[in-house]
């Protein structure tokens, strides 16, 4: 059977959604101190199934001590609020000339991207790494839907090597990054919404191929660099904010700004392939801040 | 809200830095010693210990430390920083002040009464 001690950390693990090195650490700490307590109860003569009763009672909710520890940890700084927004603010600065267009530009921002997520990756994954995850993950799985769109042959190559090895390489990402906390997984997937629906609204397969997407794109131009500082905004937001709710409710505004832009910009014409990436896109994103949601009800 | 509580709210991280100036401690025997010092005034609840300690960690005002014990239990000792004890003092003399003059209104309110 399992002992007080061990239930109440078990719940208070349950609850705390920080880096798994912290939360071990605060786990520790309370159990040293539970134990300090049980041993100077049993010295009083308590028996240790009493004792450890009352050392629990002592300490109080496990969960609003969760709760506390969070907010202490999950409150980034300034700097690193405004790092996580860089790569977002970045792409914004593309999409307001034709540097998009600019294949140095664009490697440039690539490759930093990618180093960022990297170095981030193997840096004890600190807060400010999601956003930049997600522009890490964009190119594998961008990749992937070009190499559908291509000839036939082509589809065939891609379907049996590339996206089985990309699908790895996404999921294993997104679950690492779920274990963590499912409200980073949001935060890490939220440029491929931004990206999927703006893609969404061009068409898809030969109609994006024959069509002078460029050109549209570029059309839309305000509307995506609008996307991408609501986007920017919310991080911002998502990083200061102490209470766990208020970041729910901050990742919840830029799938609505870019929901309602992409219908104002392509007046509601989007086809029946682009409403399911755009709907596909806004579930992905949402399903982790759901879930968090239902986990407080 | 309790009035008592309310003070000790406002004033917890300072009571901690007191008891981590002293000597380095750990969680539990700061509760005891809060106790013991306030000669049981300082009803603390141990549980809003830990969130605030890592609240002083996290503003750099104390630095924790895991420590092997000789029967190979682990604790994790506490210290103040530099800047913690800047803080402290800076907090000491308000405090000094805000009393001083405190003290200065009751006795004169109790002298007139």
């Amino acid at each position: 059977m399992m002992s007080s001690i061990s239930h109440y950390l078990n719940r208070f693990k349950d609850c705390l959604h920080i880096d798994q090195t912290i939360k071990d650490g605060v786990a520790e700490e309370l159990y040293t101190h539970l134990e300090d307590k049980t041993q100077e109860l049993e010295e009083n003569g308590l028996s240790r199934e009493e004792a450890s009763k009352i050392a629990v009672q002592s300490l109080g909710s496990p969960e609003l001590i969760a709760q506390q520890i969070y907010e202490t940890h999950a409150q980034g700084s300034w700097k690193e609020a405004l790092f996580s927004a860089l790569p977002h603010f970045l792409v914004a600065l593309l999409f307001t000339s034709y540097y998009w267009q600019n294949i140095v530009y664009v490697s440039i921002i690539l490759a930093l991207t990618v180093g960022i997520a990297i170095y981030g990756w193997h840096r004890g994954k600190p807060i400010w790494l999601f956003p930049w995850l997600g522009y890490y993950l964009m190119p594998v799985v961008i990749t992937g839907i070009l190499l559908l769109s291509l000839p036939q042959g082509w589809g065939w190559i891609a379907a049996l090597i590339y996206i089985p090895l990309a699908l790895f390489v996404f999921i294993y990402i997104v679950r690492q990054t779920a274990r963590r906390d499912w409200l980073y997984a949001s935060l890490m997937l939220a440029p491929m919404l931004v990206t999927f629906s703006w893609f969404s609204s061009l068409g898809t397969g030969n109609e994006l191929l024959a069509s002078d997407w460029i050109a549209r794109l570029q059309t839309n131009a305000l509307g995506i660099v609008i996307s991408f500082i609501a986007l920017a905004g919310a991080t911002i937001a998502f990083i200061r904010l102490k209470p766990r709710r208020h970041k729910i409710i901050s990742l919840l505004i830029p799938p609505l700004v870019i929901l309602l832009s992409v219908t104002m910009a392509s007046r509601g014409n989007i086809n029946s392939w682009g409403w399911l990436i755009l709907l596909f896109s806004l579930f992905a994103f949402a399903i982790p801040v759901w879930m968090q949601a239902r986990a407080y009800q | 809200m309790n009035y008592g509580r309310e003070l000790l709210k406002g004033n917890t991280d300072s009571l901690l830095l007191c008891l981590i100036r002293r000597q380095p401690t750990y969680g539990y025997q700061i509760v005891k010693e809060l106790e013991k010092r306030s000669n049981g005034y300082f009803q603390f609840k141990e549980g809003t210990l830990y969130p605030a300690l890592h609240r002083l960690e996290r503003d750099n005002l104390i630095n924790g430390k895991w420590q092997i014990l000789p029967n190979g239990q682990q604790r994790r000792y506490y210290y103040i920083t530099e800047r913690g004890q800047q803080v402290l003092a800076n907090r000491l003399a308000t405090w000094q002040d805000f009393s001083t003059a405190v003290t200065a209104v009751i006795q004169t309110e109790t002298t007139s009464g």
